[in-house]
């Protein structure tokens, strides 16, 4: 236990002391700082040319000049009327566009929109068809789908009209509308989602570099030979865990100080935020998912890098690292996927992510992410770490042994099955 | 204080690399442990320093199970190295405090060494600043400043020039002269025989041979002799196939048996021009040949 305070205290020491460590962190730092001030810097420049703002409505309805500068929409129909009615409903309703009507033919049509001189056009077949033409459809055109709106909506309107209701009764009963609210009884997954995602993606990139620099660690301590002293000075357990908790530990460290700050610039710059909603939902964090968020996210850090470290003791040269430490990477890529896809698909209560959750290589991710977005029991919650907690000290000890095993062997990387044989002889 | 170990038995997976492994130190004397590459010397070290368990067999101190909480083991691994970033002090205290000392008796004890060897001003500086020599010097420093109650030193002369392997002898003494069981493991035959009163050679897991040098050396069948003569061709014609040149040119002569001795040095001394007649006495060299080469002899 001793020697165990002697190694975390040397190892972190070495982290502290690392000069890309304190860089990275400084780095970050800044930019959290960068990016919480820049409302405020912006609001300092728009300080500066304050030209009639409050005047806006005005802009947009009355200055030619602006319509202008609008990408153009053309309208082509066989009827004039048609032609003119869509346009009028199109120009309220798309109103980033400068709605135009065309008599051009459908060929001078689109070799406008390929020229760059209209955005898109719609040509009317009659009031129920068109075709939409468009440049490059992106990913996020929704002017189709608008203009179905549009045009049914009109056709209705028209059709009601035509029944005898007159155009503002027909109206009033066209843009009818439906007042309700939501309550939420379980999770509102809108309001977790961000903060989910920020653990989720801290998590993985914290196990992934501070994986790789346990490896890195070990490695270098083997192949300086400083392990041919080290292993007969100290245990193998205390050196796997020593090394790994000061790992975890910097890397809480890190995070404290980026997430720390970020707070408190937050708090500087609040007014300039003006209830941003995914800002705030990020630091109004419940105390409960914190506790779980730090739970996940210290198990499954030390986890993976047990894992790391074994790894990297089993490695001759620095240079094997990379390739030895892949299956490890690969299974953490694979839970992380996984965990996005579902978080993404709004479902993160499927079967997968219900196993997922209950894997403790995947449980870190899986479960966190239930947590913050649905509605789990709390034994499933309580299971979890178990399983979690169990594998981890399992694995910690497995990792020791294969470090002991692992570290005296030089030359060629031994094939997993070799050494699990002798940690098992051991 | 002695240390033994008995019947020691080692296998990595089908591999068996110890086979009742046995032999004795004492304290205030040094051990030579030897046996070419792979012979387990090192894994006998292992084993003895609690690195991983024999299959079978046990490490006594007089005669008791050693207790590693209360017996200091000092180890300069055949594989020098330590942290080549690192400042000196910082992982000089760092490895005497994991064998735990306390830190103020680690700097302490650390400055003591790095003044006796000559090191103090690279105390503050990188390892990897330092040659290669004065890197074996700091490594040696990790074997010795927990004032261990035995010191085993692997190669422990190899890459230090004259000055230094003086140095590392005065050191290797003193520490010999405080009673401390020196234990060591080389292949420059000429420092174990310098040092060693005792030791054991293994062949392929094997003790091939184990004990007193003097008294292995006397045990030798004196039935050869060693003749220095300006006119080597007579006698090499009259002994015939029995006389053989040496390599520093002197001659060797097998005898019959050892009872043949005092005749046929008169008959040397009266009939030949002779500079020096002596009984054959093998080198260390010589007997690590004889039990630990190719050609060794069963045991």
């Amino acid at each position: 236990m001793k020697q165990f305070g002697k190694i975390l205290k040397f190892e972190l020491k070495y982290y502290l002391k690392n000069k890309v460590f304190v860089g990275v962190t400084v780095f970050l730092v800044l930019l959290i700082a960068a990016v919480m001030f820049f409302p405020r810097i912006t609001a300092m420049f728009e300080e500066d040319n304050t030209v009639d703002v409050g005047d806006i409505g005005n802009v947009e309805i009355g200055d030619e000049q602006n319509q202008d500068d609008l990408p153009v929409m053309l309208i082509k129909a066989e009827e004039a009327e048609l032609a003119e009615m869509v346009r009028e409903t199109f120009a309220a309703a798309f109103n980033g566009y400068n709605v135009q009507i065309t008599d051009s033919a459908i060929d001078d049509v689109k070799s406008t929109i390929t020229a760059g001189e209209a955005e898109c056009a719609f040509v009317l077949t009659s009031p129920i068809e068109y075709i939409y033409y468009v440049n490059n459809l992106s990913m996020y055109d929704s002017n189709a789908a608008m203009a179905d709106e549009m045009l049914r909506h009109l056709y209705q309107t028209n059709a009601l009209v035509q029944s005898g209701l007159t155009a503002e009764e027909a109206g009033d009963i066209m843009n009818i509308f439906v007042s309700g609210s939501v309550e939420s009884l379980g999770k509102d997954q809108m309001e977790n989602f961000f903060y989910t995602y920020i653990m989720i993606f801290a998590l993985y990139m914290v196990i992934l570099l501070y994986g790789q620099m346990v490896a890195t660690n070990v490695a270098t301590e083997k192949s300086s030979r400083a392990m041919e002293v080290l292993i007969t000075s100290a245990k193998p357990t205390s050196m796997m865990f020593g090394k790994v908790i000061a790992s975890c530990l910097a890397g809480l460290i890190q995070l404290v100080a980026v997430f720390g700050s970020a707070l408190v610039f937050y708090n500087l710059n609040k007014s300039y935020w003006g209830g941003n909603m995914i800002i705030d939902s990020i630091f109004n964090i419940p105390t409960e998912l914190f506790v779980y968020m730090l739970v996940f996210f210290i198990l499954g850090f030390l986890i993976y890098a047990f894992m790391f470290g074994a790894v990297g003791s089993t490695a001759s040269k620095l240079e094997d690292i990379n390739t030895s430490v892949m299956p490890i990477t690969l299974l953490f890529i694979i839970a992380f996927i996984v965990v996005m896809t579902s978080m993404s698909s709004g479902n993160v209560d499927n079967t997968l992510m219900k196993v997922a959750s209950f894997i403790p290589f995947t449980s870190p991710m899986a479960m966190f992410t239930r947590i913050c977005m649905s509605t789990v029991p709390l034994y499933e919650i309580l299971i979890s770490i178990a399983i979690l907690i169990g594998s981890t000290v399992g694995i910690g000890v497995i990792s020791a042994k294969i470090y002991r095993v692992g570290v005296l062997l030089y030359g060629t990387t031994p094939k997993l099955g070799a050494i699990l044989k002798a940690v098992w002889k051991a | 204080m002695i240390l033994e170990l008995k019947n020691i038995e080692k296998s990595f997976g089908e591999k068996k690399v110890l086979t009742g492994v046995s032999f004795k130190a004492e304290g205030g004397k040094a051990f030579g442990l030897l046996g070419r590459n792979g012979a387990g010397k090192t894994t006998s070290i292992r084993i003895l320093m609690d690195v991983f368990p024999a299959n079978s067999g046990e490490v006594l101190i007089d005669g008791q199970p050693i207790d590693y909480n209360k017996i200091g083991i000092g180890y300069l691994p055949e594989e020098r190295g330590l942290y080549p970033k690192k400042i000196i002090i910082d992982q000089l205290t760092y490895f005497a405090e994991l064998k735990g000392m306390s830190r103020k008796a680690a700097i302490q004890s650390i400055d003591y060494w790095l003044d006796r060897l000559g090191m103090t001003e690279y105390r503050n500086k990188r390892l990897d600043t330092l040659s290669k020599g004065n890197q074996q010097k700091i490594q040696l420093i990790t074997a010795l400043a927990h004032d261990p109650d035995i010191v085993i030193l692997d190669e422990p002369f190899s890459g230090l020039d004259p000055v230094n392997a003086m140095l590392l002898k005065d050191v290797v003494k003193e520490q010999i002269a405080k009673g401390k069981i020196v234990l060591f493991s080389s292949h420059q035959m000429s420092y174990i025989e310098e040092f060693c009163d005792s030791i054991a050679i293994l062949k392929n897991g094997v003790v091939a041979l184990h004990g007193d040098l003097h008294d292995i050396k006397r045990d030798y069948p004196r039935d050869r002799l060693v003749v220095r003569t300006e006119n080597p061709d007579a006698i090499l014609s009259d002994f015939g196939t029995a006389c053989t040149v040496m390599e520093d040119g002197a001659l060797r002569i097998q005898l019959a048996s050892a009872d043949e001795k005092k005749a046929v040095m008169t008959r040397l001394v009266e009939n030949y021009d002779i500079d020096e007649v002596k009984v054959f006495e093998p080198s260390l060299n010589d007997i690590f040949v004889e039990y630990a080469g190719d050609g060794a002899k069963e045991v």
